[in-house]
């Protein structure tokens, strides 16, 4: 407990220095609850979530760093390793090969590579998954960007 | 020549094994002094057992023992495996799967303690003191290292604990673990010992826990066969393959199904509800046979089977005259009939299982008032002071009892439509259960025999018919015998072994009883050193020889037979000194 908050106060100095850095990255922690964190996300170029914005959010564990902390998306996102409803994602880093080597910021980071390679064989997105697999790229394109217009942007007028 | 015969018999009846019948090479292995292939192992000796597999794997790599222990681990104790791994793929291979790692240069991490090292999972600055480096390179604060450690531990992975760096597959060196974990949790660290030492157990195919309740703190472990029956040291007989009583000439899983149908007792209980009445006068079920409601008791009562009440003997088809009940009803139900058939079936291999298993309980307690005959016969008879065919004769209708008891549920799935309905065509079926009720039949006559003249009050005979009597049981012991292992023989080829269905494995018949596992001494030898010695009797000389012919004979057949596995040698009845053959015939020779 104590060992797991040490950290993520850790972590949240680092990040304070390492905004500039990492322009792509925004990790906020709750006001009352270090234990809750959001981060804004910039879509990778050169995919279709280019422009979009996405908003994760992170559940930290008690035993954290031992053990990984929950992120899913809060903005819809079409891409075979998110759930579209739950924004759950299927990253194995978030699973059986965590290591507590591993911080929020660099959660972060496997999350956008994800979002450039997606993994069509272990799919949330069964239809985003199938549209890969069968070799469909500008159907997904399509899509992801037609959803990324819709949810990750900024309503014009 | 009498005293030679009763020397041998003296010196078959030690506790160990007692009748010498018409063994195959397979049975003929436990009772070389060598001892059987499977071992118990104790608590004590668990050590020793894990060791020894260890040090084979040191050896031949030369690697520090938490590293052998380690691919041992990931091998799932399978030396031979892993030395295969090893010669097909390599050693960097068969480490980098196992996640052992070595780092050549280990030196420059000693130069650490006086400088400061910052640790990636706290984010802490910690002196060089406080922070471990293992041997993938990687180095974390003592604190998280420990933490790590309570954590996996606690998860039930003590044999995989793996490096906290990222993607780094390295199992920690257990001697780290131990030490960090002691400062904090010395519970703790206990109990991680103990997982790694029971990990030879439980992540070992070929050593399992005996299934005793309470548990008597044993493992036993076989060298070759998983498909056999094994005695612990705690005198629990079991199927090492099912963990349950040992049960064959059944098959593990019809053995299961049997358990499960037998206690579903409710079946037959049921039939005997639906199916039978008792009888007004003298109270026994009875069976209703055709459609006639009018049903007569073998006491000679007839009764209405709609109400029970006791009638007349006249009747139509509708009516019973002088009997009013009016309750008929046609009972036209062909699915009730195929119900009936099905369990009818059941019951008369039911009944015949439970008549022999039933049997089988008595003659335990004959076991005692034989001993008793066997004391008075000896103070009375001077001359016949050797009584070991009682006993041998004894262990022989047990064993024997035993196969018996059990064939008749293997027969129930051999030839039901439960199992193999597909797998033989209804000739085929019929022709191959002819074979086997044949050989079981006999085994059952000469079963009942054997059991009969056992049961004889020997002890005030006369000395004539008491050697009559010894020679019948002794001919009764060597058939029985020769039928079970026939039995067995038959069952493994000409049925399951048609079957071309890798699931039905039975656990080969000894003719010795269930194997007893000895217990493993520190220092056993390795099994190479014993897979080539021969049994005595494999010389195949009729006769009684002398031990030290034995030994000669022994010898002179070193190379005699390849397959000490499931051998089966064809063996000629009269060429075996046989002590289980009467007299007359060993004389003869
Ligand atoms: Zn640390
Ligand atoms: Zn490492
Ligand atoms: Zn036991
Ligand atoms: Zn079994
Ligand atoms: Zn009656
Ligand atoms: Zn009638
Ligand atoms: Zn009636």
């Amino acid at each position: 407990m104590q060992a797991s908050r040490a950290r993520l106060f850790k972590e949240y100095k680092e990040v304070q220095r390492e905004k500039v850095a990492d322009p792509d990255i925004q990790l906020v922690c709750d006001d009352s609850n270090i234990f809750k964190w959001t981060a804004l996300i910039k879509g990778p170029s050169e995919t279709p979530f280019e422009g979009g914005v996405f908003q994760l959010a992170f559940s930290v564990p008690e035993q954290y760093p031992l053990q990984p902390p929950q992120v899913r998306f809060l903005t819809k996102i079409f891409h075979p390793n998110v759930h579209f409803k739950t924004g759950e994602i299927c990253l194995d880093i978030l699973k059986n090969a965590w290591s507590p080597a591993w911080t929020l910021q660099s959660v972060c980071r496997a999350i956008i590579a994800l979002m450039a390679h997606p993994e069509p064989d272990s799919p949330l997105n069964c239809d985003s998954g199938n549209l890969l697999r069968s070799g469909d790229v500008r159907g997904y394109q399509s899509m992801a960007k037609m959803y990324t217009r819709l949810a990750a942007m900024p309503k014009k007028g | 020549m009498d005293d030679c015969i009763s020397s041998d018999e003296d010196y078959y009846d030690s506790d160990r094994d007692s009748l010498h019948g018409l063994e195959n090479e397979d049975s003929e292995i436990q009772w070389v002094p060598k001892g059987p292939a499977t071992k118990v192992i104790t608590k004590e000796s668990l050590l020793a057992a894990q060791k020894e597999d260890m040090r084979r794997v040191m050896d031949l790599l030369s690697l520090r023992e938490y590293h052998a222990r380690t691919l041992l681990i990931h091998y799932r104790w399978d030396v031979e495996k892993l030395f295969a791994v090893l010669v097909e793929k390599g050693k960097s291979h068969l480490f980098a799967t196992a996640g052992v790692t070595m780092i050549e240069n280990r030196s420059n991490s000693s130069s650490e303690p006086s400088s400061m090292v910052m640790c990636d999972i706290c984010m802490e600055e910690v002196h060089g003191n406080d922070a471990t480096r293992v041997d993938c390179g990687h180095c974390f604060c003592n604190s998280c290292w420990t933490e790590h450690f309570i954590v996996k531990i606690n998860e039930g992975q003590s044999r995989r604990i793996r490096c906290m760096a990222h993607k780094c597959n390295a199992i920690c060196d257990e001697a780290v673990v131990r030490n960090l974990v002691s400062k904090r949790h010395p519970d703790l660290a206990n109990k991680f010992d103990r997982f790694l030492l029971e990990s030879y157990i439980e992540d070992n195919k070929r050593v399992k826990w005996c299934p005793s309740t309470p548990h008597c703190g044993n493992a036993i472990r076989v060298e070759d066969d998983e498909f056999c029956e094994v005695e612990c040291s705690c005198g629990l007989q079991f199927c090492f393959s099912c963990l349950s009583e040992a049960h064959s000439p059944c098959s593990c899983l019809m053995w299961e199904l049997w358990i499960k149908k037998c206690r579903d007792e409710s079946e037959t209980v049921n039939w005997i509800t639906v199916h039978t009445k008792p009888c007004p006068k003298c109270h026994k079920p009875v069976e209703k046979n055709g459609g006639c409601n009018l049903v007569s008791c073998i006491c000679g009562q007839a009764f209405c089977w709609l109400c029970g009440g006791a009638t007349g003997r006249e009747h139509t088809w509708s009516s019973i005259s002088g009997h009013s009940c009016g309750r008929y009803k046609e009972e036209s139900e062909q699915k009730a009939e195929r119900a009936k058939r099905d369990l009818y079936r059941y019951m008369h291999y039911h009944n015949r299982y439970k008549a022999h298993t039933d049997s089988f309980k008595l003659e335990s307690k004959l076991k005692e008032s034989i001993q008793e005959k066997i004391s008075i016969s000896e103070e009375r008879e001077s001359m016949l002071r050797d009584f070991s065919w009682v006993n041998n004769g004894l262990s022989r209708l047990f064993r024997s009892r035993r196969v018996l008891s059990y064939s008749y549920p293997f027969a129930f799935y051999m030839f039901g439509d439960e199992l193999f309905k597909d797998e033989m065509t209804e000739a085929e079926r019929e022709i191959k259960q002819h074979l086997f009720e044949d050989q079981q039949q006999q085994l059952e006559a000469n079963v009942e025999k054997l059991s009969k003249f056992l049961e004889e009050p020997f002890d005030q005979y006369t000395k004539d018919k008491v050697m009559e009597i010894r020679m019948q049981v002794i001919n009764l012991s060597v058939i029985t015998d020769t039928l079970c292992k026939k039995m067995y023989d038959c069952i493994e080829n000409d049925l399951l072994g048609s079957l071309e269905l890798g699931i039905h494995n039975i656990a080969p018949y000894k003719s010795k009883g269930i194997e007893k596992a000895l217990e493993l001494s520190a220092c056993w030898n390795s099994k190479a050193n014993t897979s080539d010695k021969y049994p005595p009797s494999d010389c195949g000389t009729s006769g009684g020889l002398s031990e030290c012919e034995r030994l000669t004979c022994l010898n002179s057949e070193e190379n005699g037979c390849s397959s000490r596995k499931r051998a089966r040698a064809e063996v000629v009845t009269g060429n075996f000194f046989d002590l289980n053959l009467p007299a007359e015939v060993v004389d003869r020779n």
